[in-house]
């Protein structure tokens, strides 16, 4: 087992691979079939002073689903499947959106599960792939080439090392969510 | 009888008044209707039911849905692109909706989102009228902090989220999101994308068919793209696939069969020309008067009506058969009681519908009678004309067929075929009377199997609801209406948990009534009053900016989504069928059903609806079986009750004969109803009308041989008339239509008895006297 989330650090590490492209990541990045870990996101919003942080756990298993759990300052759970969202508290589903439920919503999901699970061929259906690789450490950039996104999303940065570390995602209306990665095991 | 002159006038009278009809109708626009309700009874609840039904169903009709999928996506959408530009460029096409474009939905959601305070949410309003604002401060924060609250509006404008873009969209519409500006089938496998294309005019037109389906089918030759469609252009396409297959077939068939009879009969063309003269002129002053009659001429009363006079071929062959035995002069005195009996006898039977309280049928009622009488006066009034230089020339198949009739045994006055009959009848009515309508529209329905699946495909894919039954809910003003759904709603919330319906779509969820936007106002203003400075300060929002969050609701706590300001909204075209008025001020919301379940669902909802004199259930499938059944109980009785007149009448002339011309068309009807029952499983209204013209062509020809005392020559006419008439509809027991198969085999059965029976019911003692 590849000891990676987005194993792409070592293969990466020369200068001449500097050139990412979907295709590329696709080809030397391997899921893991499990993994979990903690997370931190603050969230700027342009009418705030300071960022939102919340902080919780989460958990992924191949093809089957990623668990977001919110636990400060409020606790919110969150299972993403390829197929649904499903908020939960206290075990009641609150909101369930079927795959089906249209709109922005149910395309963030999907894209949250490919950019955590590293599907790139699924994120090259509506994203530009741009980004470089330097010394063990990587970073790349999303432009969203489907307009209803780009309607919502203008930009997504994703960074790491051995795994995935970072995401930042910027709204259109100007503001942005960080989200960064501790903790994770296969 | 009549002196030849006052003949001669007559005949001219009879050109100038059919030339004045031809002149009539030219000026005058014909409109021609297939809607089902201007068959019904008409009162003052039908008139919204009927503009409800039509508009449903005349958007249905000129609709045409296209799902295109196919592996690979990028190739689909192009597709797409290709198939709109094709099927723009025609001009059948009114419109093709296959895109949204982002801006545009971005502009329905500015115009909406106005709307926040006062359209609010079913889980939100129950909360709010519960003071539940706790979990609503607590569903606000938890957005907020969510993963997926990218895109949101501002939380100064709209803290405690109560728009929601996906509910007014999703109310009314089909499974489909927006996918790069192109409508993306949402819950299935395959990349598929949605076409809807609207027609300018009806589907019927073959041209419009042909045109559409060539383009289609040309990109379907595509092996990577499948196109799966549903609309009212197939089945009319494949109906008339059908129908061009069948009158090349059965219809050949039979034109060519009656061509070939009525040629070895008389051995000369004329003859033929001749016959087809009366039938025309009845068809043609038929569809003239009924036009000027009645507003529309509903197809129905076209395919039937024509069926009906088609009897009148009996007067042509009556005149023609025995002209060959009588003089010009001679014939009219001879044939003219016997003529007009028949006529009196058919134009009974057929008025018949007139006095049924169905506009339907008293359209059919007119058009057969004058059709009928037209006919009737062509023969009378110009066949002596026509035929007068012919001279008397014996038939060589009449003498040949007195002979074989000769061979045929007469059934003997005697205890035993008495009672023998008795049996058969009283079996028959015991069989009739067991027996159960066949009405149900469904199994009229023609069109092929697989078109029918294919439609349930795209249904399903696009969660169409049933357009069949509906909730009017009648009122003198929206508003009311409005209200009045408001109040139902939970019970219909109540069905659908215990499973006993699927869904309903009511514009009251998107449109709430004034009355109720302006509780939601309130409500939202207690909870900005009691909430809203807790839950911004706890994100440690400035002071002034939660001053600027309670303007925003300031602003707007007035503003009401009017029916007015609803109508400039572009979402309202898609709710546009959900409300319906009448001329005289009446207006109805309609509460579209999905999947309510028979029995204890039905039964749930009829106590609701009973209970309030405003609410009214539409089932336009049971409609339609139940037209069918009031129509066919209707003519029935009325049938009857004419051929009770019929028989005085023909007693006063007949006295104790009466039976050789009453007892085979009477016997025959009863056994091939029963038959009916054994081999059809029912008997419905197509049946029955067929079941007219087999009495008809029956009386005249035990009136005609009555008349005649059984003279050869009048016998091959009868004969003749049966055998063309089984040609010419019996045939169509073949055909594929049900409909038309349901005619064609009443017809077939009927006739074949009624000739059989009078024939062994013949006075045998003339059959050598008379040629």
């Amino acid at each position: 087992m590849i000891r990676s989330f987005l194993v792409i650090a070592v293969l990466f590490s020369s200068p001449a691979f500097s050139e990412v492209s979907f295709e590329r990541l696709a080809a030397i990045s391997e899921t893991p079939d499990s993994l979990e870990g903690r997370f931190v996101q603050e969230k700027y919003l342009k009418v705030l002073e300071a960022g939102l942080v919340s902080s919780g756990v989460f958990s992924y298993k191949k093809g089957e689903h990623l668990r977001w759990e919110t636990l400060e300052p409020i606790s919110n759970k969150l299972v993403l499947t390829p197929t649904s969202v499903v908020t939960k508290q206290d075990e009641k589903e609150l909101v369930a959106l079927p795959a089906g439920a249209s709109t922005v919503t149910s395309v963030l999901s999907e894209i949250l599960f490919s950019v955590l699970t590293a599907n790139w061929n699924n994120l090259s259906k509506y994203f530009e792939l741009s980004g470089d690789v330097d010394n063990g450490s990587w970073r790349v950039e999303l432009l969203p080439t489907d307009v209803t996104i780009a309607a919502a999303i203008s930009k997504i940065e994703l960074s790491g090392e051995t795994l995935l570390q970072k995401i930042i995602l910027y709204e259109k209306q100007g503001d942005s969510t960080t989200i960064e990665f501790f903790d994770q095991q296969q | 009888m009549i002196k030849p002159q006052v003949h001669s006038i007559l005949a001219v009278v009879w050109l100038f008044v059919i030339a004045v009809l031809s002149i009539v109708i030219a000026g005058k626009e014909v409109k021609f209707s297939s809607s089902i309700f201007l068959l019904l009874p008409e009162s003052d609840q039908s008139v919204l039911i009927r503009h409800a039904g039509d508009q449903i169903s005349k958007d249905f009709s000129k609709r045409l849905v296209l799902l295109l999928s196919g592996p690979d996506e990028a190739h689909v959408r192009n597709t797409v692109e290709i198939l709109t530009e094709k099927l723009s460029a025609i001009e059948d096409t009114a419109e093709v909706f296959w895109r949204i474009d982002e801006a545009a939905a971005s502009g329905i959601n500015e115009a909406l989102f106005d709307y926040r305070f006062a359209v609010l949410t079913p889980e939100t309003r129950a909360r709010l009228l519960d003071a539940d604002y706790a979990t609503i401060s607590e569903q606000a924060l938890r957005r907020i902090y969510s993963l997926l609250s990218i895109g949101q509006n501002s939380i100064l404008d709209d803290p405690f989220a109560l728009y929601s873009p996906t509910r007014w969209v999703a109310e009314g519409r089909l499974n489909y999101e927006i996918s790069n500006s192109l409508l993306k089938v949402t819950g299935v496998e395959q990349p598929t994308y949605l076409m809807l294309l609207k027609l300018v005019g009806e589907p019927f037109e073959p041209d419009v068919q042909r045109r559409i389906l060539d383009i289609i089918q040309g990109v379907e030759s595509d092996p990577d793209i499948t196109i799966e469609k549903s609309g009212m252009l197939l089945h009319a396409a494949a109906g008339a696939r059908q129908a061009s297959a069948e009158i090349s077939t059965i219809g050949l068939g039979s034109i060519v069969g009656i061509i070939v009879l009525v040629l070895v009969v008389f051995r000369r063309i004329k003859p033929l020309g001749l016959m087809f003269i009366p039938i025309s002129v009845g068809y043609f002053v038929a569809a003239i008067v009924t036009s000027l009659v009645f507003e529309e001429v509903h197809l129905v009363t076209l395919a039937f009506g024509a069926g009906l006079v088609g009897v009148s071929i009996d007067y042509a062959l009556h005149f023609l058969c025995e002209r060959r035995v009588l003089l010009s002069h001679q014939i009219l005195p001879r044939l003219l009681p016997g003529l007009m009996l028949g006529l009196f006898s058919s134009v009974m039977a057929y008025a018949a519908q007139a006095l049924a309280p169905f506009p339907g049928l008293r359209q059919m009622a007119v058009f057969s009678v004058t059709g009928l009488i037209a006919a009737w006066l062509t023969v009378v009034l110009w066949f002596p004309w026509l035929t007068r230089k012919q001279s008397i020339q014996p038939l060589v198949l009449a003498q040949k067929f007195a002979l074989l009739r000769q061979k045929f045994p007469v059934l003997p006055v005697s205890k035993v075929s008495v009672s023998v009959c008795s049996v058969l009848i009283l079996l028959a009515v015991m069989t009739l009377y067991s027996a159960a309508g066949i009405d149900d529209v469904r199994l009229l329905q023609t069109s092929p199997r697989s078109l029918v699946v294919e439609d349930q495909k795209v249904s399903n894919a696009l969660g169409v609801p049933s357009s069949t039954q509906f909730i009017l809910v009648r009122s003198k003003a929206l508003e009311a209406s409005l209200q009045k759904e408001e109040q139902l709603i939970p019970y219909l919330e109540a069905l659908k948990r215990a499973g006993l319906l699927s869904g309903f779509q009511a514009i009251s969820s998107v449109l709430p009534s004034l009355n109720r936007q302006d509780e939601n106002l309130g409500m939202v203003s207690a909870l900005y009053g009691y909430r809203l400075h807790d839950l911004l300060a706890q994100l440690k929002l400035a002071d002034e900016k939660i001053e600027d969050a309670f303007n925003s609701f300031d602003v707007l706590q007035a503003h009401r989504l009017t029916p007015e300001a609803w109508n400039e909204l572009e979402i309202s075209t898609q709710w546009k069928n959900f409300i319906v008025s009448s001329d005289k001020g009446d207006i109805a919301s309609l509460i579209r059903l999905s999947g309510l379940k028979s029995g204890q669902g039905r039964e749930q909802l009829m106590a609701l609806i009973d209970a309030d004199a405003d609410l009214l259930f539409v089932d336009q499938i049971q409609n339609n079986t139940d037209l069918l059944t009031r129509f066919r109980i209707e003519i029935s009785r009325w049938v009857a009750l004419a051929f009770l007149l019929i028989f005085s009448v023909l007693v006063f002339r007949y006295k104790q004969q009466v039976w050789r011309i009453v007892l085979p068309p009477l016997m025959a009807s009863i056994l091939t109803l029963a038959l009916l029952v054994q081999i059809e499983q029912g008997i419905n209204l197509f049946h029955i009308m067929a079941l007219i013209l087999v009495l008809g062509i029956g009386l005249d020809m035990g009136i005609f041989l009555a008349e005649t005392d059984g003279s050869s020559h009048t016998w091959l006419a009868v004969s003749l008339s049966c055998v063309t008439s089984l040609m010419a509809f019996g045939l169509l027991a073949l055909s594929k239509t049900p409909v038309l198969h349901h005619f064609g085999i009443t017809v077939l059965l009927g006739l074949s008895l009624v000739w059989l029976l009078v024939i062994a019911m013949r006075a045998g003692q003339n059959d050598e006297a008379k040629i």
